[in-house]
């Protein structure tokens, strides 16, 4: 019991405005979510990956006062990232290369392993954030306060934007920092100035459908088990049938007669409808100046708008239909 | 619900109803949580429906569900509500913990909440919907799975926060002696439709005044002096009490004399009060609260009140 008990007393402090109400409900998500020990190790983990570019941009600085390491680079571009015009653009001026490099490793950084990490981080968050509280309806809670069913949402999603930003803009963010401490001189960043720009676009792009589709499923049912089970479902389903699609009409078409570049970059973008991983990928390499194909990306970024704005409609619905009942 | 118009004054205001007889509903229409199709209101100051924002940052909640923020400790749910109430940083927090001091929690504030009891979890939802220092509370069942200690405990907070502090309290309940303990006065509403608004004092009330006069021995003496006088008699042998009609509570000298001049030993005697267990039935069957029953359930229709 307490050592002094006051009994009830009225307070007359000032309170804070309404329409930042949402940024507590974020701070309580992820002082929540960091609670648990394997999810912080998570975090730590997926930085790892952030080494792999860094090195990438080290050895391309390292290559302007070394042609070993120059050749290598260049042999790279050509093999590796089957790009000879930028193979032949490190060759003969590195300094002009220098913002297309950078863009590749952090585009690169973005697309394989922090994508991965997203869906495997999201998947073991979201669930926690609208299921649970359709579990244990803390929903009501939340309401009894002056809240908007917009702003509880805003604030559930921006949970998951601080992880994303944590695993995927901040370190793609330093990568661009070292890359400026790492080269010969600071006139560089005039150069580059627009990519922690792009680097902020491409995580908006990143963040806003990825959450839309995450709480989505986490507002349709109580049992967070099944939202995990349909986020996964959907960039693994998506990946393995867009892989499969566009191998089998890449076949044909090679049956049919010879098959350029350009042919196969039209057939690559046919099939990206069904999966967002592609998609995503489209359109981060369009921000990142580098997509190659003639497709149009505006499509893409109509999907990924419709995607965005119809799951966050629904959930919305979702949420003021629980309060009905 | 519809054609509903009540005004709820200051006090302790029980809001009684058969289930499914619009109380949450109409709770939460009064929160903004659902929407209504028309009518509009003052609650606060502020205008229903369309300041109901306002109208929850002034209000504490407790909701009759068992809910809570999955993984938060008893203090960090409550400091949780105090931010969302706009209560800022430590402030929160030191606010939380002198609610939790006045609803009796110890330790077992440091304790996850899926860990409590249900008597827990309802004074953690107490806590929760008082720690802005709301003018007005609306408890929906908040006396739900607590023992009979925690109950009446609980119940003086409700008192002590409408005397004390001047807070407005709806206490949405089906436990009549909470509401016979707390409120100053009671709105039934039955089938969406609010059947009576009024002070408990006023429905508590007989039509005819009556007293209950308990008596040892032979009874018919005493009866038939009250009889004699124009008074109506009823005796009920089960519990040794005469009730004698048309006779206001200041007027008991006269039982004492008849009670003298026949001899007959008083042990008790007190003004009768209709139930409320009894005016809620006859509400809910669609009588006026306190006309006589027809039904033949074997309760009274006045009986002597506690």
């Amino acid at each position: 019991m307490p050592v002094n008990d006051l009994g009830f007393r009225g307070w007359t402090g000032e309170r804070s405005a309404q329409w930042l109400r949402p940024l507590v409900i974020a701070r309580g998500g992820i002082s929540l979510i960091l609670k648990r020990r394997w999810l912080r190790f998570m975090l730590i983990i997926a930085w790892l990956p952030v080494l792999v570019p860094a090195f990438g941009i080290f050895a391309f600085e390292f290559s302007s006062t070394d042609p070993v390491m120059r050749r290598r680079i260049v042999g790279m571009a050509q093999g590796l990232l089957q790009n000879p015009e930028l193979a032949e653009v490190i060759a003969t001026d590195p300094d002009r290369a220098r913002h297309e490099v950078w863009a590749t490793l952090i585009l690169y950084y973005f697309r394989v392993p922090q994508l991965f990490a997203m869906v495997g981080l999201i998947g073991l968050i979201a669930p926690l954030l609208i299921s649970y509280d359709l579990r244990t309806k803390a929903y009501l809670m939340y309401f009894s306060r002056p809240l908007t069913p917009t702003q509880y949402i805003i604030g559930k999603s921006a949970v998951i934007w601080f992880f994303l930003a944590g695993v995927a803009t901040v370190p793609a963010l330093l990568l661009y920092i070292l890359g400026v401490f790492l080269s010969s001189e600071f006139s560089v960043v005039a150069q580059t100035w627009d990519i922690p720009l792009r680097i902020l676009i491409a995580s908006v792009v990143l963040m806003l459908p990825t959450t839309a589709i995450a709480i989505l499923y986490s507002s349709f049912t109580s049992e967070s088990r099944y939202a995990v089970f349909s986020w996964f479902a959907t960039w693994v389903m998506g990946a393995v049938t867009y892989q499969a699609l566009s191998l089998t009409s890449l076949i044909v078409e090679r049956q049919k007669g010879s098959l350029d570049l350009a042919a196969a970059n039209e057939i690559w973008d046919r099939w990206r409808i069904v999966s967002p991983y592609h998609i995503l990928g489209k359109v981060e390499s369009w921000v990142f100046g580098i997509d190659r194909s003639s497709t149009s990306v505006i499509p893409f970024v109509l999907i990924l708008t419709a995607i965005t704005v119809i799951g966050f409609w629904i959930v919305r619905r979702r949420i003021v239909a629980r309060l009905s009942v | 619900m519809r054609d509903v118009s009540l005004q709820i004054p200051p006090g302790v205001t029980g809001l009684l109803g058969p289930n499914g007889s619009g109380k949450s509903t109409l709770i939460k229409a009064l929160l903004g949580l659902l929407s209504t199709q028309a009518g509009d209101g003052r609650v606060l100051n502020h205008q229903w429906p369309s300041q109901t924002r306002e109208i929850r940052d002034s209000i504490g909640y407790l909701p009759e569900d068992d809910c809570h923020i999955a993984g938060l400790d008893g203090i960090e749910s409550v400091t949780l509500m105090a931010q969302l109430s706009g209560i800022g940083g430590k402030e929160a927090l030191r606010r939380s913990h002198e609610m939790m001091d006045f609803c009796g929690f110890g330790e077992e504030r440091y304790r996850e909440v899926e860990s409590y009891s249900t008597g827990m979890r309802q004074k953690l939802k107490f806590a929760q919907a008082l720690v802005h220092d709301p003018p007005l509370l609306i408890l929906d069942e908040p006396t739900t799975g607590l023992d009979p200690d925690q109950r009446l405990a609980l119940l003086r907070r409700v008192r002590t926060l409408a005397d004390r502090h001047g807070k407005s309290i709806i206490l949405s309940t089906h436990i009549l002696p909470d509401v016979r303990t707390v409120c100053d006065h009671v709105v039934i509403l039955v089938k969406g439709e609010v059947r009576v608004v009024d002070t408990l004092e006023n429905l508590s009330r007989p039509v005819e005044p009556t007293i209950h006069v308990t008596l040892s021995g032979d009874h018919q003496p005493m009866a038939n002096r009250a009889n004699m006088a124009g008074h109506t008699v009823n005796w009920q042998a089960e519990t040794s009490t005469l009730e004698i009609g048309g006779i206001e509570a200041d007027q008991t000298s006269q039982i004492w004399q008849w009670a003298a001049e026949s001899e007959t030993p008083v042990r008790r005697m007190q003004p009768a009060v209709n139930s409320l267990e009894q005016i809620f039935i006859d509400v809910a069957a669609g009588q006026s609260p306190g006309e006589p029953s027809t039904s033949a359930n074997g309760l009274e229709v006045n009986d002597a009140g506690q």
